[in-house]
């Protein structure tokens, strides 16, 4: 079994430190040494998608230098994370031929978490147990920019005693997308509150994620709403029994 | 607060607007999805369509010239404008020709076709000031010029609006009770507009696509009023952005499989005009416009030029779902002529950074570049303008974004790039318990706490809870089995292949078209008839059509009128046609001398003979008959004439023929 490298986010590392902890012990039991290169910080998405280019080379930079010591492919437990590696990478230093070697390399063995258990590994079936009902919010970056929206559905399907029930219109975006909720708090609002009725619709207590970035702000707009439902990411899932 | 953003806030708290686009995001979508249901290869064909898109915008100048070069073969007068002003001066210098015919003794009048680029120039605008009468002639449009507003959608303008509000306003300037009868408030604008077709001095419309190789005009539309303008007026001036061009007729037909299906969720629009020459003394001028597409083309934006105009990434879009057309307002409140996500990028490409502020206006959720039919990477494009892109390849970065948004943006970035700083600021988050500024600064600076609340930094991080990594390994490895890996399934039933007469009945009968299966032999016998049934005995005629003798008709009693003399009363057209189309139901009816197009157009009835040997399976093969290229203009009949401007409700029946009658003569013998 191979050793891959856990690059567990910013987003993950500071409020989520149960995911990173799951998709460890996933990893491991599976027979996969997991590696956590200590020097990793964020992906500089952030900057990225603010247009602030010259600020998110040093970070992008920052992250190439990182993993290029470490051996295996690079797993990312949140999908817009992943995509800034795999596409943002490449078009931050497409005019930069020192770089642009080393952000592709990087980005040919990075896979979203959810993706590198199902098409990598070949997995599906990881013995989990979830009392209870599930929906699942396909996340744009996974879905549409990653193509990863099967994987993580081939993974709930196979998780024993889980109602999954469909999640209306699971495929719309919850108005997250980073510097947007915050330049665009108003349409944010609107299209998060689509999110949350349709979460109700669906009638699950729980919503699985596979991206930090929805679920903070879905977790975010059930607790100013008080409601009862939560959040979760797909790893805690997998690694319940 | 910035008037963008107020007028967001605005839009948001407007309910009938928010009604509106909700019914159009919902409907307009599944209508899309549902139509490329019925187009197995429609991937392949989406991939094709966005490399024969690379290749003209790559070979602009080379397609242009060959398409300039046909177009003026054909006998039409071709103009270049670099800018708007000067497309503008172009219009007024055709249409004020003292040459021309006059219908109007006092100014001008202009019918105008639904065009964005009319829009982009302002033309209504320029026109008005100077004393001209235009008068917008798509049901939209129409709406919305009344209105004295703007189109809110490119390819439906008045999807901000709902009945209630249609009806009202007729009331006012058209002078009819209040309705909100759809169909009544169609045919008052019918009725109204009918007027504008038959005194128009000049007709204007835009082009969907022009065809390098043939020098072919397209235009699609459905209600009718597109081939009226284009048809009727003396003058016809065609407004086409510079980089509409597609190199072949069976480019073209790629491109029409995909065109309406993401426009409008329909296989084919009702009328696909390819015009090559002007008929019968008419002048028609085609003006190229540039406008800042040569320099968009030079830019990191030029993907944003394959764009066809269907307005499906408007319809996928959750924020113009907010929105609506009229919200997308530059730095200095001007509203940005393209609307959704696609304006978002081609009004700050082509008109600069008064508009960069709406590529801020995104998830960058990609609903758009899936929607795309050529699959523009419209999210890269919106990464592109907020990285200052415009362009050369540098510039400040995070345009649209207030200084204090980037001023945090660019400490975190600065922090992520040395791991210590990193983790001591998450420590410090830790011990406070709270978002530390420093950390996730932007959220807690402004508008995060609008909808939702922080999250709160875990006690300890999971890189403190690795380095104890001897707790986060539960137990050891479980049984766990492989699964075949699911494979998505994109084949289509297998066809029980019914004939294509059959199919080409099934098709037409399902957009509201009816078709009469006939005998060679019986067919006057069963056409009088049914002229005679329906009370039809004035009708404009093509001067032949197989099987049918004028004079069987004229000792019917049928009186055979052409137009223009006949355009009042005439009651039903007769036409033959070249061919019909199995897979869409449409005829193929080419123009020409003794074949004129006002025929199937003008009366409120069409009725065409068919014969089931000429119908073909697809487009792909009509699209190459040899009378395709030769007649000065053909047009393809996809049903009746038909309008969904009011809120998306189908109504049959708006400028063109409101009942299509097919008699199919079954002349296959043997098959």
């Amino acid at each position: 079994m191979p050793t891959l490298q856990l690059f567990v986010t910013c987003l993950v590392d500071t409020f989520y430190p149960e995911t990173g902890q799951a998709i460890v012990s996933i990893l491991r039991r599976l027979g996969v040494t997991v590696e956590f290169p200590p020097g990793q910080t964020c992906c500089g998405q952030p900057a990225y998608n603010a247009g602030l280019r010259n600020e998110a080379r040093p970070v992008a930079e920052h992250t190439i230098q990182v993993f290029e010591a470490a051996p295996g492919d690079v797993i990312v437990p949140s999908g817009s994370c992943a995509v800034m590696l795999k596409h943002g990478y490449p078009e931050l230093f497409a005019a930069d031929p020192r770089w642009l070697p080393r952000a592709r390399a990087l980005a040919a063995r990075t896979y979203e978490f959810s993706e590198y258990l199902v098409d990598v590994l070949g997995v599906t079936d990881l013995g989990a147990r979830w009392p209870g009902t599930l929906t699942y919010h396909a996340s744009c970056h996974p879905n549409r920019h990653l193509g990863v929206d099967r994987q993580p559905r081939a993974l709930l399907a196979a998780v024993r005693d889980a109602v999954i029930v469909d999640l209306p219109a699971s495929e719309e975006c919850c108005g997250f997308g980073g510097v947007f909720s915050v330049e665009h708090p108003e349409l944010s609002a609107e299209m998060l509150q689509r999110k949350i009725s349709n979460l109700q619709i669906s009638a699950s207590p729980t919503l699985v994620v596979t991206e930090a970035g929805c679920r903070m702000h879905i977790a975010g707009g059930l607790s100013k709403q008080k409601k009862p439902q939560r959040v979760v990411h797909i790893a805690e899932v997998l690694n319940s029994r | 607060m910035d008037i963008f953003h107020q007028k967001i806030r605005q839009s948001i708290a407007d309910e009938a607007l928010q009604k509106a686009l909700d019914g159009n995001a919902e409907r307009r979508v599944k209508s899309r999805i549902n139509a490329f249901a019925s187009l197995p290869n429609w991937r392949a064909r989406r991939q094709q369509a966005h490399a024969i898109r690379a290749d003209v915008i790559e070979h602009l100048d080379e397609y242009l010239e060959q398409f300039i070069q046909r177009a003026q073969q054909n006998g039409i007068i071709v103009h270049r404008a670099s800018n708007a002003a000067e497309a503008v001066q172009r219009v007024f210098e055709i249409a004020e020709n003292p040459k021309n015919p006059r219908k109007s003794a006092t100014g001008l009048l202009f019918a105008k076709a639904k065009s964005m680029i009319s829009e982009e120039i302002e033309l209504n605008h320029a026109l008005e000031a100077a004393g001209q009468r235009v008068v917008e002639t798509d049901l939209g449009e129409y709406i919305v010029q009344l209105r004295h507003e703007k189109p809110a959608h490119i390819i439906t303008p008045a999807v901000h609006l709902r009945r209630a509000q249609v009806g009202q306003l007729f009331h006012e300037k058209l002078g009819i009770p209040y309705t909100e009868d759809i169909p009544t408030l169609v045919n008052t604008a019918r009725k109204v507009l009918r007027e504008v077709f038959l005194n128009a001095d000049v007709g204007i419309s835009g082009v969907n696509f022009g065809v390098a190789e043939t020098g072919t005009l397209t235009l699609v539309t459905n209600e009718g009023n597109g081939r009226m303008c284009t048809t009727l007026p003396p003058v016809h001036i065609a407004l086409m952005g510079m980089e509409r061009l597609v190199p072949t007729l069976d480019d073209l037909a790629l491109f029409l499989s995909l065109l309406p299906r993401s426009a409008t969720g329909q296989k084919l629009s009702v009328y696909t005009q390819l015009i090559h020459a002007p008929e019968n003394g008419q002048q028609k001028h085609l003006i190229i416009v540039d406008n800042g597409r040569s320099k968009l083309r030079n830019s990191p934006l030029k993907e944003a030029l394959y764009c066809i105009r269907c307005g499906a990434c408007l319809n996928a879009c959750p924020v113009f779902r907010e929105l609506g057309g009229h919200s997308y307002l530059g730095a200095d409140g001007a509203l940005a002529p393209y609307p959704g996500p696609i304006g978002s990028v081609i009004s700050p490409g082509l008109l600069g950074e008064n508009f960069v502020q709406l590529a801020q206006a995104s998830s960058l959720c990609g609903a758009c570049k899936e929607a795309c039919p050529v699959d523009i990477d419209l999210p890269k494009m919106l990464l592109r303008i907020r990285a200052g892109k415009l362009e050369a390849d540098s510039g400040p970065g995070g345009l649209g974004l207030p200084g204090v948004v980037k001023l945090a943006l660019s400490a975190y970035s600065r922090i992520a790039a040395h791991p210590r700083l990193f983790s001591v600021s998450q420590k410090l988050a830790g011990w406070f318990s709270r978002p530390l500024p420093l950390f996730i600064p932007v959220p807690a600076l402004t508008g995060w706490g609008y909808s939702k609340d922080l999250p709160k930094p875990a006690a300890k991080p999971f890189r403190a809870r690795w380095e104890e990594s001897g707790k986060i390994v539960e137990s050891g490895p479980v049984e766990w089995r492989q699964e075949n890996q699911e494979t998505v399934d994109t084949s289509f039933p297998a066809s029980l292949s019914p004939s294509l007469p059959d199919r080409f009945a099934t098709e037409l009968t399902a957009i509201g078209g009816h078709v009469y299966p006939v005998r060679a032999d019986e067919l006057p016998e069963k056409l009088i008839a049914f002229l005679r049934e329906r009370g039809l005995d004035r009708l404009e005629m093509w001067d032949e059509i197989p099987g049918l003798d004028a004079a069987q008709l004229a000792q019917s009693g049928m009186r055979v009128q052409p137009f223009p003399q006949g355009a009042a009363e005439n009651q039903a057209g007769l036409t033959g046609a070249l061919a019909g189309i199995a897979d869409t139901g449409s005829l193929v009816i080419p123009g020409g001398p003794g074949r004129p197009l006002t025929a199937s157009l003008v009366p409120a009835i069409h009725i065409a003979v068919l014969r089931a040997s000429q119908i073909l399976p697809s487009l792909e093969q009509a699209i190459r008959l040899p009378e395709i290229a030769t007649a000065p203009a053909s047009v393809l009949i996809t049903g009746p004439s038909r309008t969904a401007d009011i809120e998306m409700t189908l109504t049959i029946g708006a400028h063109g023929p409101a009942e299509l009658h097919v008699f199919l003569v079954d002349d296959a013998a043997g098959k």
